[in-house]
């Protein structure tokens, strides 16, 4: 492919991921074109570009997710490019088809990947041509007796994963306890798949019970250059979304590192892939099986934690494949040498999970040694009900996982200061402390497992919330003079 | 510098840790005597409702500490209720906190015999939980019918947990309050402490109505039957003759006498710690006090006792009547508060003489809860004649009342038909309490119960069936004891979190107040601790105005910038807290109450989680509507929240009986989407059956 320039990058999305890639941008001094919703017409992703377009209403249909939209608004404000972020658009094949006929750049994998790889049905079966290990399991579901007769040929038992084929982000997923179960499960992903990726296939796969979820990170250019850049591990999930991811993988000796990342390249390889792009699976700690899941084609939320590991910019390399450069690097000049640890900042009740949206009145964010932040908000700005809850990434890195803990620990505990809306923030301190965390001793169930014991760990109080209470009081009884009941 | 020394090594005679043996043996060897100070506490209570602050009462501490007390005052009483109720402080942390800053002082608390910090009868093992988990050195316990029985399960755990006990005879000088009578109370104590080495005995005149001789006399009395007896002398000053009755009290022996701070003295409350000390000393008693650090105190008090005017009872000045109407100093302002509320300040005289003539006729001590009684039943009884005759009904039931109990020396059958009519309806509307004491709930009355036609005023008809359950034995042996753990949980279930012991001791003796207490702590933390009293009470008052304090050994500084006008209720006020803008909204008493419905009850279906009502109903049935009969395990709405879905699922079967949501709405988390109603469905299908066959 020809090297051609970019000029000017749309960010067809809003909140970290917007912020993250028109940093990247800055750097390269290559101009930026947000877009917002109505909501969203003070939020920190619009101030960050350098120019920004309204697209639509709050609901997401009629606006980051308005392919028509997004589009006219690359051509009205002259940009060449379209990232798409993670999230809304980042994975859907029509929307990539469209930026390319509309004469701009798509920086991510090509539409016929992006469609070929989303269909996990399809994706499964590439997989298996591969030779890459993966679960069990049914497609094309429409009713429970299908899934019922296929448990019992394949002598499959309780707990059974429902997928919904074009999902991902742990969206459109449900775990399967016990039979009279399965009829309301399977209505509700399909609702679920239909509402959010407008398809409605499902499937259904064996769950492995205490599994882990591990990841590779594939580089890829045009030149036919596929590398890894190590794993994650991203074992630690609520409600199938990840909360807590690090690299590399405490659950790894350095054999199945080797053996999980050459897998990931072969069959990112055998698929034509080209940009970022990442390979999960599924690991069983007692026979140290792995098993294929999913290809993400795009940039990941925690992709941070592996630039902080190889110093190198993810972004930035997809510029550079979108502009048609071969990747600088081969796969020996890639040396890992810090540990990395990433928490996501939800603005939910940390107890059980419920949003919290509303004014961020107080945001502190944590400095200090080995932390890097990557913040979607500002003081002052609103987190509306309509989007994702995620507000903010915590990262830390330290020369070994002890030190990247100490480094999270201390910027939780002692820098971070969020009012106005809950946030998982005293769930994420807990696990961050408790010893099986420590002691790497963990699976995907670990936090519904420990939930009890997480929460009595939460610290209720600091020196400056009681201060902030003697505060309130102060404020009531000067404006309002001396009490009844004093 | 040496001397000094010395003197200070002989002055502090008792720390917290002696036995109660070694202290008894350190006061009977001092040459004089020795001081209490009920500067923390009863001083307070008597001429300023109660109000002093933690905050102002620990800056006494350090002089306290040097000062050679036998004890500082500084729990129970009223204290312990008005902390919790007005000031929002925990007698728990009042008392940590003293420790903390006064170390070698003996701690002293009032308790009810069975009344504890509270105001009714507990059970044994409350008790014994109560006073097994109180921080306090010496027990001073009292029972208002002088029924020693009562002191049982107080004074057993004071004496297990090596702490000292000291039982206190309530006083007050009436025809039948002869030395034999005391003797014989006297006795039933040293019988149920056994003997006089570990206990200190009180005289409590809490209304301060002994005269000179009275005192000097009963005092010589004990001592003359239990010369090793040590007595405390606890005697307000309101008839105005406390410091004479101190003096006569210690020449007669005793070796402790209760006093405060002179800048702390009004009228109601102790005398002067620096003049007792003077006059004892010219009347060649010594005393056990560090001058100079007693001075300093009072200098202290100085500092502070400027922000508690508004505390102070309207009724100022000495009042000897207090001999015939013996309302406690301790009783006073809280009387006079309840009066000025109630708009009855006027009828106060009238009252207190109506006072005088029932202790008459119903005997017992005029002290906590005996003074309640009193004043609710005679208060009662003096408005109810305002309201229904004015004046002339007051003084018409004055007259009535001197009449019956000075000339015709209560005999009823000697009062006209007319007249007896009314007594005999005098005490219908009486409060529950003056019926419980009747009923012999309280214990036994001192001199025996009140004649038969109180009970028949008391009880109308039933009067008969009511004297005869009519209960001879202490509360504590005729309370069943209570489920502690339930109450526990009771509590953990209020709060939504366990409690912690602290917050369990102010449930069990007062759980309205000390549910709305921990609320308050929850939303304002320790404002109550580290405030100063004017910001206490008024805020702060002008922009650039400011207060500094300590928080868990960290500056804080708060300085009001601006206070907004009030807009639909609601008033702004930014602050600098530590030089950060913070802008509060405060709502004021006028504040629309934005009404948002939550599940409460069985059939309440409450959302599981914030978000958007994207559904009511399920794609099977399609819409749901009021009279639609739903099964349990059905879906009958779902919410969406950050994308993603969570079906509402109705717990049993029943009818919809009100849809509380809009589709689309965005509610919070447990409010209330659904009424379902589980009657009709019942009835709806045992109609079915009848029409069946």
């Amino acid at each position: 492919m020809n090297e051609r320039t970019i000029k000017k990058v749309l960010v067809a999305n809003r909140g970290v991921p917007a912020v993250r890639i028109m940093h990247t941008c800055r750097d390269r001094r290559i101009p930026t074109c947000a877009v917002y919703s109505t909501p969203d017409r003070l939020a920190h992703h619009v101030f960050m570009a350098d120019t920004a377009v309204h697209i639509g209403e709050a609901p997401p249909v009629e606006s980051y997710l308005n392919m028509d939209r997004i589009i006219d608004a690359a051509l009205r404000s002259d940009s060449d490019a379209v990232h798409p972020g993670w999230g809304f658009l980042a994975e859907n094949h029509v929307f990539a088809q469209k930026v390319v006929e509309a004469g701009l750049v798509w920086i991510g994998p090509s539409p016929e990947v992006i469609k070929i790889m989303g269909d996990k049905i399809e994706a499964k079966a590439i997989a298996l041509k591969a030779h890459v290990p993966t679960i069990p399991g049914i497609s094309s579901v429409t009713d429970i007796d299908q899934i019922r007769k296929w448990m019992k040929e394949e002598q499959v038992s309780f707990p059974v994963m429902i997928k919904a084929s074009a999902g991902g982000g742990g969206k459109g997923m449900l775990k399967v306890e016990r039979d009279d179960q399965l009829g309301q499960a399977l209505a509700q992903v399909r609702s679920e798949a239909k509402k959010s990726f407008g398809d409605e296939n499902v499937l259904v796969e064996k769950y492995i019970e205490r599994g882990r979820h591990i990841e590779v990170q594939i580089v890829a250019d045009s030149q036919g250059s596929v590398l890894h850049l190590y794993e994650r591990e991203c074992t630690l999930q609520r409600r199938n979304q990840k909360i807590i991811e690090e690299a590399p993988s405490p659950s790894l000796d350095d054999g199945l590192r080797q053996e999980i990342c050459y897998t990931a390249t072969r069959l990112m390889r055998e698929i034509g892939y080209t940009t970022a792009g990442t390979v999960e699976f599924i690991f069983d700690a007692l026979t140290k099986k792995f098993y294929f899941l999913e290809v993400n084609t795009r940039l990941q939320v925690e992709h941070g934690i592996t630039e902080l590991i190889t110093g190198l910019d993810i972004v930035g390399i997809m510029l550079d494949v979108a502009m048609g450069r071969p990747l600088p690097f081969k796969q020996s000049d890639i040396h890992p040498n810090r540990w990395a640890l990433e928490v996501r900042l939800n603005a939910e009740d940390p107890k059980n999970f419920s949003p919290s949206f509303g004014k961020i009145t107080r945001l502190q964010a944590p400095m200090g040694p080995g932390v890097r932040v990557a913040s979607g908000v500002y003081e002052g700005a609103d987190i509306p009900p309509y989007y994702d809850s995620l507000f903010m990434l915590l990262m830390t890195a330290g020369a070994d996982r002890e030190d990247a803990i100490r480094a999270m620990d201390r910027s939780l505990s002692r820098n971070l200061r969020i009012e106005g809306v809950k946030t998982l923030a005293p769930l994420l301190l807990s696990i961050i402390r408790h010893p099986s965390f420590i002691s790497g001793e963990f699976s995907t169930r670990f936090i519904e497992e420990h939930m009890d014991s997480l929460i009595s760990m939460f610290r209720d109080e600091s020196s400056e919330d009681e201060a902030l209470k003697v505060a309130r009081y102060v404020a009531e009884i000067s404006a309002l003079g001396p009490q009844a009941w004093m | 510098m040496e001397d000094m020394k010395k003197e200070m090594g002989n002055t502090i005679f008792v720390k917290p840790g002696m036995s109660p043996k070694e202290i008894v043996t350190a006061v009977r060897s001092l040459p004089g005597v020795c001081f209490t100070s009920v500067g923390m506490r009863d001083a307070g209570q008597s001429d300023f409702k109660n109000r002093h602050r933690i905050y102002d009462l620990k800056t006494l501490a350090p002089y306290y500490n040097n000062m050679g007390l036998f004890s500082a005052e500084c729990h129970g009483g009223a204290r312990w209720h008005v902390g919790i109720m007005n000031r929002r402080e925990s007698p728990v942390e009042e008392i940590a906190l003293l420790r903390e800053s006064m170390p070698d002082v003996l701690l002293q608390t009032l308790i009810r015999e069975t009344n504890l910090f509270g105001y009714r009868p507990y059970p044994k093992n409350i008790i014994e939980h109560v006073v097994a988990n109180v921080d306090i050195d010496v027990w001073r316990c009292f029972s208002f019918l002088n029924d020693v029985r009562n002191m049982r399960s107080v004074a057993e755990v004071v004496l297990k947990r090596g702490r000292l006990f000291e039982p206190a005879i309530s006083f007050t000088s009436a025809q039948w309050t002869t030395n034999d009578y005391y003797l014989s109370i006297v006795r039933d104590i040293v019988d149920l402490c056994s003997g006089t080495d570990e206990i200190v005995l009180c005289i409590k005149d809490m209304a301060g109505v002994g005269d000179i001789r009275r005192i000097g006399s009963l005092v010589d009395a004990i001592k003359q039957k239990y010369p090793d007896l040590v007595m405390h002398y606890h005697r307000h000053i309101t008839d105005g003759l406390a410091m004479p009755a101190l003096l006569s009290a210690a020449r007669a022996g005793a070796k402790i006498f209760d006093v405060e701070e002179d800048s702390l003295v009004r009228f109601y409350g102790h005398s002067p710690i620096l003049s007792v000390q003077a006059y004892f000393e010219e009347s060649g008693i010594p005393v056990n006090l560090v001058r100079d650090e007693a001075e300093k105190a009072v200098q202290q008090v100085r500092r502070w006792i400027g922000d508690y005017e508004w505390a102070e009872s309207p009724f100022k000045g000495f009042d000897h009547t207090v001999t015939r109407h013996r309302m406690p100093g301790g009783a006073f302002p809280s009387s006079f508060e309840q009066a000025e509320k109630g708009a009855f300040l006027h009828l106060m005289p009238s009252i207190l003489k109506v006072m005088s003539l029932y202790n008459r006729i119903v005997k017992y001590f005029d002290v906590t809860p005996g003074s309640q009684i009193t004043w609710v039943t005679c208060s009662g009884i003096v408005n109810r004649y305002a309201k229904e005759r004015g004046d002339a009904g007051v003084r018409h039931v004055i007259d009535l009342l001197r009449r019956f109990v000075e000339e015709k020396t209560q005999d009823l059958a000697s009062m006209t038909e007319a007249e007896q009519q009314e007594l005999l309806s005098l005490f219908r509307n009486a409060p529950g309490d003056f019926k419980h004491l009747l009923l012999g709930n309280y214990g036994r009355l001192p001199m025996g119960w009140p004649e038969e036609w109180v009970y028949r005023s008391t009880f109308g008809a039933e009067w008969e069936k009511k004297m005869s359950e009519r209960k001879e034995l202490s509360p504590l042996d005729s309370l069943e004891n209570e489920d502690i753990d339930k109450a526990r949980r009771e509590l953990a279930e209020h709060i939504g979190r366990a409690p912690t012991e602290e917050e369990f001791i102010l449930y069990l003796m007062h759980p309205k107040d000390a549910l709305s207490m921990i609320g308050f702590r929850e939303k304002f933390g320790a404002a109550p601790l580290v405030l100063p009293t004017d910001v206490w009470r008024y805020g702060l008052r002008k922009a650039g105005d400011r207060v500094d304090f300590e928080l868990w050994g960290k500056p804080y500084t708060i300085e009001l910038v601006s206070v907004g006008a009030e807009h639909e209720g609601v008033i702004h006020v930014v602050m600098l807290v530590n030089n950060k803008t913070r802008v509060y909204s405060v709502d004021t008493p006028r504040a629309k109450k934005v009404e948002m419905r939550m599940a409460k009850g069985p059939a309440d279906i409450g959302a599981p989680i914030s978000g958007n009502i994207w559904r009511i109903g399920n794609p099977e049935r399609g819409a749901l509507r009021v009279g639609d009969i739903v099964h349990k395990g059905e879906e009958i709405a779902n919410m969406e929240a950050m994308k993603m879905e969570n079906a509402i699922i109705v717990p049993f079967d029943g009818q919809i009986a009100e849809v509380c949501v809009k589709l689309n709405d965005t509610v919070l988390e447990g409010q209330l989407i659904f009424v379902l109603d589980k009657v009709q469905i019942k009835d709806q299908i045992s109609a079915e059956s009848i029409e069946l066959p």
